[in-house]
């Protein structure tokens, strides 16, 4: 039963991490996390919580930084070996899926322990659209309209619940997202404190691929000038 | 060890080369078309983007030679100076059917240390018809409808079975294949032939040289109508009396 | 010799209107030797992409099995049919698994995608990909198919015309090719059906 303590402790680690939370609108979607550093003193520029996988997938995690960042780098080689067979990249289900058997493997490996992590995976690919899954420590995951993770988790979906509808635009998840954020957010909501990335559904003449064989990212990160707009509004 | 106890390196002589390009001629009823395209190359390299490889025999012949360009510029030399010996032996020209056997007969007479050439040579019988005659480098030689040869053999052969002698396909009851096809059909599909071998042979290209050779008394019209066409008959009263020959010039892809 | 003409053999893809061809000869031989006549060298790969595998008879069936599980495979795991142009890839990177120690087949792709838009593609023995907007040759007699086909093809053909044409190439090629022919068969994979024929030829 050691292992399932283990499991336990790795949820333990992403309850306590700071908040992150997603939501797929119905022409994209918004995944957003609150950044903060435990002392004025660290250059919270180098602090990247939400990570670009491909050019059609990002993900935003709770709890442990290291343990995101080994799993950062699993799925972007994952991504990069499945474009060098089918060259395309994988839709965001695979991916997931990629990802939750490395964390399920954790879980069973000898010599080391779950990945302290809970991620929110956010994609787009022409099979399936726009989607939204949420990767667990234990290795289990499931597609989301909607979710959070972290320390404040439990209120930011009861928020979610009664702001969410299916014909959200984009623009109103956005503000959704930083709403929902703002409920339990300990000091100033900046830029710099805040990080956001987000699908776009492209239209049909985007996904024919432009001279040079590369087809337009779906997923970006907004700038800290966007952030900055988008809180100011 | 001393250079003097080294090894003799051998140099080895090599008497032939390829020079690319194709030919193929075909045979009507009352006519002959020979053609050839103008490129010559050695490996990569053109050599030139003129150089003919179809010529006039006689007012009733014209021979195509393809491979080794040294080789077939001079058996064409030694065709010719054996057909003027024989005008001033017999007054004269030729019979077709006899310059084919005399190509056989050169060409084997070199059989160990053969032209490495090609030929086609096509023109109007005694009778009155067209004939094509093949050519092995050692002499071997049928008469036959049509033929290709040299570097796009194997891309114009099978388009040309199928076209010409109706290969693989079915008449409809009651109109059987023609035996012959009709001039102006004969030269598009030669055009399409070499504009094809072109496209897809890098050997095959720059220009292309078309002969026709008209027997005796059939009307030219079809040819005057074409752009590029220049009658080349010698005998000035053959106009009227012989057969008449013609050439026709068309570019083809530099590339 | 060459490994590449040990069993002989061809295949021809071509692009038509909302519709796509494959087909190949039926020989296979040992040399000069013809060892069968009913020799399979195209092989289904979903409802809507062929697969023509002309080469070395004993790697054209082991890679028929690879590409069979490695479809299966994607299929369950993505939970869709593979698409022509992914499987393209899949077939180029498959070969070039083994770029040092080459399958000695050279595959021609044939298939409808999404919108049911023409694809054909074909490779080199190490996966080269080439993606041709008019037809694809490949096998003994694949230098003759590319100048009958230069000649016979041309764009926009219905079904039947297209049956036609890919069939008078393959037929006219393959007759001048001694390691090719004995048979045919074709298919053409329109929207709603794949018409599959097999034609008498030339036995000799």
């Amino acid at each position: 039963m050691t292992r399932l303590v283990q499991i336990e402790h790795a949820l333990a680690a992403v309850s306590s991490g700071t908040t992150s939370l997603g939501i797929k609108a119905s022409n994209g979607i918004v995944i957003a996390t609150e950044k903060k550093s435990s002392s004025i003193l660290v250059d919270d520029s180098m602090i990247e919580k939400v990570s670009i996988i491909c050019p059609n997938i990002g993900i935003v995690y709770s709890g442990m930084g290291p343990d995101f960042r080994v799993l950062v780098a699993k799925a972007r080689k994952s991504a990069q070996a499945y474009w060098k067979i089918y060259g395309e990249y994988p839709p965001t289900r695979v991916l997931t899926q990629e990802i939750a058997t490395v964390m399920q493997e954790a879980t069973q490996s000898g010599g080391v322990r779950p990945f302290g992590v809970s991620l929110l995976v956010a994609g787009y690919d022409t099979n399936r659209g726009p989607t939204l899954y949420q990767v667990d420590p234990s290795g289990s995951f499931w597609a989301w309209k909607a979710s959070a993770i972290g320390k404040n988790m439990t209120n930011a979906k009861t928020f979610l619940e009664k702001r969410y509808n299916d014909d959200i635009s984009l623009e109103d998840a956005i503000h959704t997202a930083l709403l929902t954020l703002k409920e339990g957010f300990e000091g100033q909501m900046t830029e710099k404190t805040i990080e956001i990335g987000v699908v776009t559904v492209p239209a049909a003449a985007e996904l024919v691929p432009e001279v040079g064989g590369r087809i337009k990212p779906s997923f970006r990160k907004l700038t800290e000038e966007e952030v900055r707009d988008y809180l100011a509004l | 060890m001393s250079p003097s106890a080294q090894a003799p390196i051998r140099h080895d002589f090599n008497p032939y080369t390829e020079n690319g390009g194709t030919i193929l001629a075909i045979a009507g009823a009352d006519f002959a078309v020979i053609a050839g395209d103008t490129r010559q190359s050695e490996g990569y390299n053109i050599q030139t983007r003129y150089a003919p490889k179809v010529f006039r025999l006689t007012d009733k012949a014209v021979l195509a030679v393809n491979g080794f360009a040294a080789d077939g510029n001079m058996f064409v030399k030694k065709v010719k100076q054996r057909l003027e010996w024989y005008r001033h032996a017999h007054a004269k020209d030729m019979p077709l059917h006899a310059i084919a056997r005399l190509i056989q007969t050169m060409l084997y007479a070199k059989r160990f240390f053969p032209y490495y050439v090609y030929n086609i040579l096509g023109g109007i019988e005694e009778d009155g018809t067209g004939a094509v005659y093949s050519f092995d480098p050692v002499g071997s030689y049928e008469r036959e409808a049509c033929r290709a040869a040299g570097a796009a053999q194997s891309l114009v052969q099978p388009f040309l079975d199928n076209q010409i002698y109706f290969k693989n396909q079915q008449a409809a009851p009651g109109s059987p294949h023609p035996a012959h096809l009709p001039l102006n059909q004969v030269l598009a599909l030669v055009t399409d032939s070499f504009t094809s071998a072109t496209e897809r042979h890098i050997e095959v290209g720059d220009g292309l040289e078309i002969y026709i050779v008209l027997a005796k008394g059939r009307n030219s019209n079809e040819l005057e109508s074409l752009k590029g066409v220049a009658e080349v008959t010698t005998a000035s009263e053959a106009i009227a009396t012989g057969e008449r020959l013609f050439v026709l010039r068309r570019e083809l892809k530099k590339d | 010799m060459s490994i590449m003409s040990y069993n002989g053999g061809s295949v021809v893809a071509m692009v038509g209107k909302n519709c796509v061809a494959i087909a190949s000869d039926l020989r296979l031989g040992s040399q000069a030797l013809t060892v069968a006549t009913d020799f399979q060298k195209i092989f289904p790969v979903t409802d809507r992409i062929f697969l023509g595998l002309p080469g070395l008879a004993t790697d054209v069936l082991t890679l028929k099995e690879r590409f069979r599980f490695r479809v299966n495979m994607y299929t369950i795991k993505e939970e869709r049919e593979i698409e022509p142009e992914t499987f393209a890839h899949l077939v180029s990177s498959t070969l070039y698994e083994r770029r040092f120690g080459p399958y000695f087949v050279e595959p021609v792709i044939a298939g409808l995608g999404k919108d049911n838009k023409p694809f054909i593609a074909a490779t080199d023995l190490i996966g080269c990909l080439t993606l041709p907007k008019d037809f694809a040759v490949s096998g003994t007699a694949s230098d003759k198919m590319f100048g009958v086909a230069e000649g016979l093809w041309e764009p926009d053909l219905e079904p039947e015309d297209l049956f036609e044409t890919i069939s008078q190439t393959l037929m006219n090629a393959v007759d001048r090719d001694a390691y090719s022919g004995w048979g045919a068969i074709v298919h053409v994979i329109t929207p709603d059906k794949v018409i599959t024929r097999t034609l008498k030829s030339r036995m000799d």
